[in-house]
């Protein structure tokens, strides 16, 4: 009885394990854009402009960013120095390098051609294949 | 590459930790800064806007453990952590912790002490570049796979065969007379001739001067150059760079310096180191089979061939195409190749030939060592599980507060890595100490002084093994202890310190250590003594002939180029004039000594007895000989069982005659006489030999070796240029030295002598001393392997009393007499020994087996070394944990009952 209960929580772990991989993907896809659109930005300002485009997807658990944007440093698509924030306070600022920007370019021609695939799939009606 | 370079980011977050998490920590603060200041402009009052921050940055330490795990390495990191944490703990306990390192390095050093042996014999590649695809051409007959091969042979081999890059060919000299003045009296080095090619094919370039040029190879007797030996060059000319050039005599012929072999090449041989290295063509100068004519006889076989097999060219392919010219040359030679074949080997094979016995003591000695290394291995191992018990709180909260089991196994695990690395320093310092012990025995093992030396070291091989075993022992001493440890039952293991769930599970474990423990010790004891017996047998046996009042040394007439008829001359005034000389008892020639430097001191005869049903595969026989005078079987006090022995009226012209031994009469003609029979030399229709005497056998080449067939002919009937002198004094051998010089000096005064000592101490060094030491050294294993045994007993009885210790107590306020208590403690105990007494005995047997196959073929069960180990063994194990169970009954139950 209790092995099928350690199993389920097993399973939830993984899934939710999964989950947050695929959001760590897109979040830091969305870092990278955020920043190529906007400039250099600190943490906060990534955080909030991610929240105000994608809605609930960060209105939660903001401190998720930090291990992302630690992540997309060590890989060197992004650069960090520090900076002055609006307050005048001393602020962590995220800027776009190269590297990153060619990751961008080869990941939104990849989502543009996995979109497009996907369009078509959902466009197709049952006479077409006949 | 984005992953080798996030890899690199995280290897310098290990550094740069402290920073990064600075870092962190002010980028949260910021973080939290500005959102709450946003909540403030959005009309939250100033406790609910940072509240609301906080809230929606989410839990601060979950991310950071995130953070941490993407920023660094967190097996290494933990690992880090481990480390520091085990050595912490085994600090605290320093008295443990030196006894388990000095136990392994004891293991650890012998095992790799006995392997750099091992190492030498058999693994160490040739000092050449490229040493993998150096191999070895060899002979064979029906009674030999590692026969030598003639110079015409070898030409046809180097020039007929296509898997090679050169086929090089050599022959040991081991005496040259050398000296570096014209005038000087020859002093004796060793020496080796080799073909033209040979410093070429191996790839060594000369360190100074050039080697020999192909060419120097091809006119006997014309180009008289010498190569030296980088030892011999540093000793004999203070390395001399000037030496070029220099004209030094070897033999009596003067030879040119043209080159220095380098420091890396001390030659292709294991104990043998050439001090000279001269060509081939040069063979008339040195000490080759006079009765034969070097450069044309193709059954005059003295050269070893090595060759380089080309790239791309199996070991296969160039056994085949040997092979099939072996039989090439049986069809055109009949008369002197029938028989033969070839056979291609590698280093690896050849150093592992079964007619070698050193290696067969390396791996005997390898294997005992590393039972030695078991036996600490489960003693440290027990002491670790003893250990781990006590800390079973410390564990069971570990396990509590969420640590995985996984984790906590490998944190014991870290320990004992750190216990058998500081270990294996400690081993590789044994190590060398045995090292250094075995290079001690060098003048024991070489008593000539011929350029060898002990080749045992503690190389990076040695060291890479002692580093695997360190790693293999913090297995085997660590798993089992760490496994059963966190399987701790948490609930108790909170309650207190010491656990023990129902039941004997837990310790069977321990009890298999003792078992294991003991029946390794009583075979490692086993084994020691019936080396010591073995030889000590042959000692008791004896050797067949007479050791004392004997002056041995050796001639080499062709040192001073004497032609067959000087040396003949020699060889006949010699004897008569030491007769006269007072103090002479009796004087012999021989070719080899008793127990003679090595086998190849013996000659080999090849024959067919008369009247003899030849076996169908095989056309002639073939024994050990040994060429020797009138004087021989008197001097050496060898009884002549049957027949007669050589007289003075056995001349050169008389008919040919020889002397067996029995062992070769029983052998041939066992159910007849085998006086007056004949054999006929090299073949059926060879020269008749009638045998007259059958002299009784001896040890010939050592003690230990079983008997062999030998046939004794006479010097003047097959005169030899290299013989060795016996004179039999009445008083002290010593005392006859000078007169002997003087003799020797009224024949030529520059006649040098060669290995002068008595036979006495000749006889001491070969057969006493020299397996002394294979004797030292497998008892002192034994020693410590049993001392292993005993602490590790001692310890499990000690340790089971500290555990019973309340239920003791309770026994003796119950009315138990002390009597009944060390019944109690020690039953377990003796139980434990007489298993493992029982498995060391089976061990035992196995090992004998052993040691009889491959030394001394004793045959049947030495039971007296049995009656004598295991009768021991029980007595101080029995003490072991008699000791502890004593204490045990005196314990006071008032204090047994408050312990905790």
């Amino acid at each position: 009885m209790l092995s099928v209960g350690n199993q389920n929580e097993g399973e939830t772990l993984i899934l939710m394990k999964q989950k947050a991989e695929v959001l760590q993907g897109t979040l830091a896809l969305m870092v990278l854009k955020t920043l190529d659109v906007l400039g250099p930005l600190h943490g906060y300002g990534i955080a909030r402009r991610i929240e105000q485009i994608s809605g609930d997807l960060l209105a939660v658990n903001q401190g998720t960013l930090y291990p992302v944007l630690l992540k997309l440093e060590q890989e060197g698509a992004i650069a960090s120095e520090w900076g002055a924030s609006e307050n005048n306070r001393r602020a962590r600022f995220y800027r776009l390098t190269r590297e990153g920007r060619k990751q961008l370019e080869a990941e939104t021609k990849d989502w543009e051609q996995t979109q497009a695939i996907i369009g078509r799939f959902f466009e197709v009606k049952a006479e077409d294949l006949s | 590459m984005k992953t080798l370079r996030r890899f690199f980011a995280r290897l310098g977050g290990l550094a740069t930790k402290q920073a990064q998490e600075e870092r962190l920590k002010e980028e949260i603060a910021e973080h939290i800064a500005l959102q709450t200041e946003e909540n403030l402009r959005a009309g939250l009052p100033p406790v609910e806007a940072r509240r609301q921050a906080m809230l929606k940055f989410g839990g601060v330490e979950a991310m950071k453990q995130d953070y941490r795990a993407a920023r660094g390495l967190p097996m290494i990191e933990d690992f880090l952590q481990d480390l520091r944490f085990s050595i912490r703990s085994l600090n605290r306990t320093p008295g443990l912790t030196a006894f388990v390192v000095m136990t392994l390095a004891l293991g650890i050093g012998i095992t790799s002490g006995t392997f750099s042996m091992v190492d030498a014999m058999i693994f160490r590649p040739y000092p050449v570049p490229h040493p993998g695809n150096v191999v070895t051409l060899v002979g064979t007959t029906h009674d030999s796979g590692f026969d030598d091969f003639s110079y015409r042979e070898y030409l046809d081999i180097r020039d007929k065969t296509k898997s090679y890059d050169g086929v090089i060919a050599n022959t040991t000299i081991e005496e040259v007379g050398f000296s570096a003045e014209p005038n000087a009296t020859p002093r004796i080095r060793g020496g080796m001739m080799v073909s033209g090619n040979y410093f070429r094919v191996l790839g060594v370039e000369p360190r100074l001067g050039r080697s020999f040029r192909d060419d120097e190879d091809q006119v006997p007797g014309r180009d008289a150059v010498v190569v030296l030996g980088p030892d011999f060059w540093r000793r004999e000319f203070a390395s001399d760079p000037g030496v070029l050039g220099r004209t030094v005599r070897l033999n009596g012929k003067n030879f040119t310096v043209i080159g220095v072999a380098p420091e890396t090449f001390p030659g292709m041989m294991i104990f043998y180191h050439p001090d000279l290295y001269m060509p081939l063509a040069m063979a008339s100068v040195f000490s080759t089979d006079p009765q034969k004519n070097f450069f044309e006889d193709r059954d005059d076989r003295e050269l070893a061939l090595r060759a380089r097999l080309k790239a791309g060219t199996t070991l296969r392919l160039a056994q085949n195409e040997l092979a099939v010219l072996a039989q090439n040359f049986e069809r055109e030679y009949p008369k002197v190749s029938h028989g033969r074949g070839a056979a291609v080997h590698t280093q690896f094979q050849m150093r592992t030939r079964s007619d070698d016995v050193n290696w067969k003591f390396g791996v005997i000695f390898n294997v005992l060592a590393l039972s030695v290394l078991l036996v600490a291995c489960t003693n440290v191992a027990g002491l670790l599980l003893s250990r781990a018990r006590a800390r079973t709180r410390e564990i069971a909260v570990r396990l509590a507060i969420g640590s995985g089991r996984f984790r906590l196994i490998r944190l014991l695990l870290t320990e004992s890595l750190i216990l058998a690395l500081l270990g294996g320093l400690g081993g590789a310092a044994v190590g060398y100490g045995v090292t250094m012990w075995f290079q001690s025995k060098q003048n024991i093992v070489f008593m000539t002084d011929l350029p060898a030396a002990i080749p045992f070291q503690m190389n990076t091989r040695v060291l890479m093994a002692c580093l695997a075993l360190s790693f293999l022992s913090a297995f085997a001493c660590g798993l089992a202890p760490a496994l059963q440890s966190t399987r701790t039952d948490l609930l108790n293991g909170l309650k207190s310190a010491e656990v023990d769930r129902p039941g004997r599970k837990r310790l069977w474990g321990r009890n298999a250590l003792v078992v294991a423990q003991v029946s390794t010790s009583l075979m490692l004891l086993t084994a020691s003594f019936l080396m010591f017996r073995g030889f000590q047998r042959t000692l008791i046996e004896g050797t067949g002939f007479a050791k004392d009042h004997l002056l041995m040394t050796s001639f080499d007439p062709r040192l001073m180029q004497y032609n067959a008829a000087q040396t003949k001359q020699f060889y006949k005034l010699l004897p008569e004039r030491l007769r006269q000389a007072s103090g002479v008892e009796s004087v012999a020639l021989m070719q080899s000594v008793p127990l003679g430097l090595d086998e190849f001191d013996l000659g080999n005869v090849t024959f067919v007895p008369e009247g003899f049903q030849m076996p169908r595969d095989s056309e002639t026989f073939s024994s050990a000989l040994n060429m020797v005078d009138e004087g021989y079987f008197e001097t050496m006090k060898i009884p002549i069982l049957h027949g007669r022995g050589f007289r003075e009226s056995d001349t050169a012209d008389a008919p040919l005659v020889a002397v067996v031994n029995e062992h070769f009469a029983r052998h041939y003609w066992p159910n007849s006489d085998a006086v007056g029979k004949h054999i006929r030399l090299d073949s059926a229709a060879g020269t008749q030999v009638e045998i007259v005497g059958i002299s009784q056998s001896v040890k010939y080449v050592n003690t230990f070796a079983p008997p062999t067939d030998l046939v004794h002919m006479l010097l003047v009937q097959h005169p030899m240029a290299r013989m060795a002198l016996m004179v039999r004094s009445s008083g002290d051998p010593l005392e006859m030295v000078q007169p002997l010089k003087d003799v020797v000096r009224t024949l030529d005064v520059n006649m040098p002598m060669l290995h002068t000592m008595t036979y006495e101490d000749y006889y001491l060094n070969k057969a006493v001393k020299g397996p002394g030491i294979a004797t030292e050294l497998a008892s002192s294993m034994g020693i410590a392997g049993l001392l292993l045994a005993i602490a590790g007993l001692y310890g499990v009885v000690t340790f089971n009393v500290s555990r019973r210790t309340r239920e003791i107590g309770i026994r003796i306020a119950l009315g138990a007499k002390s009597s009944d208590v060390v019944r109690l403690v020690m039953g377990k105990g003796l139980v434990l020994v007489a298993t493992g007494t029982g498995i060391g005995l089976a061990m035992g047997f196995g090992v004998e087996r052993l040691i009889n196959s491959m030394l001394f073929n004793a045959g049947g069960v030495d039971v007296v070394a049995y009656a004598v180990v295991v009768p021991s063994l029980l007595l101080v194990t029995i003490l072991a944990a008699y000791v502890p169970a004593r204490r045990a009954s005196r314990i006071a139950p008032t204090q047994a009952l408050r312990y905790e």
